[in-house]
């Protein structure tokens, strides 16, 4: 219980739940559209997605700080590649955030005569880009891990052992196919949280491919894909280890 | 920034945020309402106050776990008294939570409105039980503060066998104003739960005051609130 009650004293780790919900029941109305018999239950679960996603817009209306603050601590990294690719995520995410301030008034009625469309897709192309920034740092650290883990001499002896298991596989496919699937997937092994972080980004990702048309799905894969990520999200808040830090 | 960074990241902040614009919300429709304002905009600052309600409902969701803790918590202290009323106040609290979920779920349609009317008016009268239990607690432990030394124009005084009502009652009243003065943190306190105390008697319609009072009650109880979520050395504990 006081680990539950620490976790949701946090205002992202509230925001995260909330996220999950949202996209939970979006997933959830996406099956269930075809049943005539449980009308009642879509319109209930379309009601709570609605009012899940008005409430973490509220809640949001203080994140364009955060985002900022964020962009100047990661402009002060040492790594010039990983500080272009976090400062470039995070001032992403700022303006994306000032987008979704700017709806969240219209929703209100505090600002009347703007266009919601424009501004909702401006906020999925900021949202877009910040996911393409991010999880091309995420590329990066892996062929750093990749290139440490090659060096490394007792995990070539490794390699050696796998690559020699199944000769009749190994030199009737692509053996060099092989040995990089080898040592990607040991450097995504060791390294939970580089993987958790790809996995999320990936997910989040189909959420403004399918909201800007270039690469249309559907609600039950965007509610599944944002269900996902959310769950990842709690999962590495929950569990710092598992957090990529910066 | 930095401390905004810091303070926004606690969800009790946001909430409190929250709940001052909302109470903000009120007192400026009281007053547009007053000062002969469009219907629309009236419309609009009504709509946005009824939003934030609505949204800080969903943020206090899982906030009954929380009231449980703090009353499991506050079964350990050593004064009897504080003890007691801290203990209640925290069990009120709980089931004030409780309350709100049910409000809350009936205002998103997840339950029929019949089960939210009753919670509504629950709702008030544990919360306005919680402020009570609240102010007791503390005021007890005002009467009866170990540090705090009598001063010195009382003690000039010779003791009487019978003491007179007027000179009692204007020496207790001077100890309790020596003591809050001496103790911010008990002193915001409060006032903060003065101040919220007529949100609950207007609802139930005990001591009816109007929107404007409730508004301004609202707003300085939430902003007492941040000030001691930023300034923690302000807060009153347990």
């Amino acid at each position: 219980m006081d680990a539950v009650v620490q976790f949701t004293s946090q205002s992202q780790g509230r925001d995260r739940i909330f996220r999950a919900t949202q996209y939970a029941c979006a997933l959830s109305v996406y099956l269930l559209r075809n049943n005539s018999e449980r009308k009642d239950l879509v319109a209930k679960l379309k009601s709570l997605e609605t009012n899940m996603s008005a409430g973490r817009k509220l809640f949001r209306l203080g994140n364009t700080i955060n985002s900022i603050e964020a962009a100047k601590r990661t402009m002060q990294l040492s790594d010039r590649v990983l500080s272009l690719c976090l400062t470039a995520a995070n001032a992403n995410r700022a303006l994306y955030f000032i987008c979704d301030n700017v709806l969240w008034a219209r929703n209100v009625g505090l600002i009347r005569d703007i266009d919601k469309e424009r501004w909702s897709l401006n906020a999925s192309r900021c949202y877009f880009l910040s996911l393409v920034t991010s999880l091309t740092r995420d590329v990066y650290e892996v062929i750093q891990l990749m290139a440490q883990k090659a060096r490394d001499r007792h995990f070539r002896q490794k390699m050696e052992l796998h690559l020699n298991e199944s000769p009749e596989v190994a030199e009737a496919v692509i053996p060099q196919l092989d040995a990089f699937l080898f040592l990607l997937l040991e450097s995504l092994r060791s390294h939970p949280a580089v993987a958790l972080d790809m996995l999320k980004n990936v997910c989040d990702l189909f959420i403004p491919l399918d909201r800007l048309g270039i690469y249309q799905s559907n609600a039950g894969v965007v509610g599944f894909c944002g269900l996902l990520s959310s769950v990842i999200g709690i999962v590495t808040l929950a569990q710092p280890k598992l957090r990529l830090r910066p | 920034m930095e401390s905004w960074v810091r303070f926004n990241s606690q969800s009790q902040a946001k909430e409190r945020i929250i709940r001052a614009a909302q109470y903000a919300c009120t007192l400026l429709g009281y007053t547009l309402q007053k000062g002969g304002a469009a219907a629309d905009l009236l419309h609009t600052v009504s709509q946005l106050e009824a939003h934030m309600s609505l949204s800080r409902k969903l943020l206090r969701l899982g906030n009954s776990v929380e009231a449980l803790e703090a009353a499991k918590r506050a079964i350990h202290l050593s004064d009897g008294v504080l003890r007691l009323c801290l203990t209640i106040s925290h069990l009120n609290r709980a089931m004030y939570f409780a309350c709100d979920n049910i409000l809350w779920a009936g205002k998103t349609g997840l339950v029929p409105e019949w089960t939210c009317t009753s919670g509504a008016r629950d709702l008030s009268d544990v919360y306005e039980l919680h402020l009570l239990m609240d102010r007791e607690a503390h005021y007890r432990a005002s009467k009866s503060p170990p540090s705090v030394q009598p001063s010195p124009s009382l003690s000039a005084d010779p003791p009487s066998p019978a003491p007179e009502a007027l000179p009692w009652l204007s020496r207790q009243l001077h100890l309790l104003v020596t003591v809050l003065y001496t103790n911010p943190p008990l002193l915001l306190d409060l006032l903060k739960n003065l101040c919220d105390i007529f949100i609950p008697l207007d609802r139930l319609g005990i001591r009816p005051t109007g929107s404007g009072f409730v508004g301004a009650c609202g707003l300085t109880s939430s902003l007492l609130s941040i000030a001691t979520i930023l300034h923690p050395w302000l807060k009153l504990k347990p």
